[in-house]
């Protein structure tokens, strides 16, 4: 008994699977590969656009300047602006392909506009040397967050554990390229950091104070944790990102096709 | 699916594309749908080049004082200039759309020729997203730079003027051409007896807020925060317009879904032409 159902089960497995192929090498007359070409091509302005709009209007200021990059609020702020986007891209993929790309696309597409933005705008249009204005990268950790995904195929489990990994990568990541600026510096008979002496010497004029005093309050007492409880908290807001992006992607990008398709 | 079932098979001229390789012409072919593409990428991009430069070369030398002659000569020029370039393109353009749209409506429509208009809404929607992109990163980054080395005396900046009374009002008048465009020319999807689109509300929604958000963030300037902290509270709804521009996604999707009912159409007609076809020689057995 057992048996015949079991060959039962692998007929119906074999037949769906003869089914999606034929599906797969089916010929259009008119869906080509252009679609696909377009719809990747032009994609990556919106996407890049959304990205960067959210991430420069949430968490700017700690991205614009290597002196604001502190371990008290730019983990925090960073995990939270950078994650929206990409998890809302994350889910049409894979809601439209089953794609465990979507926050990688994100990441790489935001890579490039920030790289765009900071080299024309700040370095050629306003001289601040790019070693002072260098964008941060999140692709590592997108790469982490689709990986996640892919695993658990599981948009609660990414959230709780990829949102933490989101913020932790952030972080890590891009210590590497900002440690050579948080070598101490003998400054005007002050120990400052390289950073803080790029900050005094290329002057912002219009901003709130010449230096930004970051690390005040309680959190310098932590005897040096206070890198690893921003991180954990960063974590807990990338997860609230990560909803929140969720909501563009179902409700703003993918519910509307829903709709419609349900009127065919 | 009206316009599914009212197709004709008369086979149609769709340029040069099919004289250039000999084969007959398709309307996907890069030089005919999706040739509205390119064109119009290639204008937004010359747009923003000029303006570029423009700002390059007179920001620092014409744009710092907006009391002075200078500042009326290069800004205030350029600032009238965005608006009348946009006004006469959107009138024309609307009024091209409109008038020819009301011309073909009612009209059987081949499969073919709804395969075009559907790349020609896609091409529509891609220069729309190139728009996005230089409103909502290319320049708020020099905006940013700018804001935070130099004084702000104005709404009518340096950068604000590609920025916001350019390029932001340029992505409402793309977003809504692309509805006038669906509206009358591919009506299975977005004719007016189906109601508004919530996709291209959320799309036209996402381009309007961002303009009424430039009140509300230079009203903001000029009483609250005058010095620019980027990531100042009145600046976060700017962000809304990327999150609701996710309504360009629904379009594609709706187009995609259209696009494989025609295929399905397509298919069914040509299996039906086969099937009377071959049917005497199946009697004659």
């Amino acid at each position: 008994m057992a048996a015949g159902t079991s060959t039962i089960a692998e007929a119906t497995e074999r037949q769906r699977r003869l089914e999606l192929k034929e599906l797969l090498q089916k010929q259009y007359k008119w869906i080509d590969r252009k679609w696909d070409l377009v719809f990747w091509v032009t994609a990556i302005f919106v996407v890049a656009g959304a990205a960067d709009i959210t991430k420069q209007l949430f968490a700017g200021d700690w991205d614009f300047w290597t002196d604001w990059k502190d371990p008290q609020w730019w983990p925090v702020i960073t995990a939270f602006a950078t994650i929206i986007i990409p998890s809302a891209l994350q889910y049409i993929q894979w809601a439209a392909w089953r794609f465990p790309t979507g926050a990688t696309y994100t990441s790489v597409c935001f890579f490039l506009a920030a790289w765009v933005g900071r080299y024309f705008q700040w370095h050629v249009a306003e001289n601040y040397p790019m070693n002072f204005v260098w964008p941060i990268s999140t692709v590592c950790a997108g790469i982490i967050l689709d990986w996640t995904l892919m695993k658990t195929k599981s948009f609660i489990l990414t959230s709780l554990i990829g949102a933490h990994v989101w913020a932790i990568l952030v972080w890590a990541y891009n210590y590497v390229p900002l440690a050579p600026f948080l070598q101490p510096a003998h400054f005007m008979d002050h120990v400052l950091t390289l950073s803080d002496v790029q900050g005094i010497v290329y002057i912002r004029s219009q901003t709130p104070e010449y230096l930004r005093l970051i690390e005040r309050g309680a959190l310098r007492s932590f005897l040096g944790e206070t890198q690893y409880v921003s991180l954990v908290f960063g974590g807990t807001v990338a997860f609230v990102g990560y909803w929140i992006g969720q909501f563009i992607g179902r409700y703003l990008a993918v519910w509307p096709i829903r709709r419609y398709l349900k009127t065919l | 699916m009206a316009q599914s079932q009212a197709v004709q098979q008369r086979p149609k001229d769709y340029g040069h594309s099919a004289i250039a390789t000999g084969r007959s012409p398709h309307p996907t072919d890069w030089m005919v749908g999706w040739k509205p593409l390119f064109w119009s990428c290639a204008l937004i991009m010359a747009a923003n080049i000029f303006l570029w430069c423009w700002n390059y070369t007179f920001a620092f030398t014409a744009g710092l004082n907006s009391a002075s002659p200078e500042f009326t000569r290069y800004y205030r020029t350029l600032f009238w200039g965005e608006l009348i370039v946009l006004g006469i393109f959107t009138g024309i353009w609307y009024g091209w759309l409109i008038r020819t749209g009301r011309e073909i409506a009612g009209q059987a429509c081949e499969r073919a020729e709804e395969v075009r208009r559907i790349a020609i809404l896609w091409s529509i929607i891609g220069a729309t997203s190139l728009s996005i992109y230089i409103e909502a990163s290319f320049w708020p980054n020099w905006d940013g730079s700018w804001h935070q080395t130099m004084v702000r005396d104005t709404a009518l900046t340096p950068t604000h003027i590609p920025m916001f009374y350019f390029f932001f009002p340029l992505s409402v008048i793309l977003a809504i051409g692309a509805y006038l465009y669906g509206k009358f020319r591919i009506p299975a999807l977005y004719a007016r007896d189906k109601g508004f689109p919530w996709s291209f509300f959320l799309l036209i929604s996402a381009a309007v807020f961002e303009c009424m958000q430039v009140a509300f963030n230079e009203w903001g300037h000029s009483l609250w925060i005058s010095e620019e902290f980027f990531a100042a509270p009145f600046h976060w709804p700017f962000v809304t317009y990327g999150w609701l521009a996710s309504g360009m996604f629904a379009v594609w999707g709706e187009t995609i879904l259209r696009l494989f009912e025609i295929e399905k159409a397509e298919e069914v007609a040509t299996t039906d032409t086969r099937d009377t076809r071959f049917q005497p020689h199946a009697a004659a057995d």
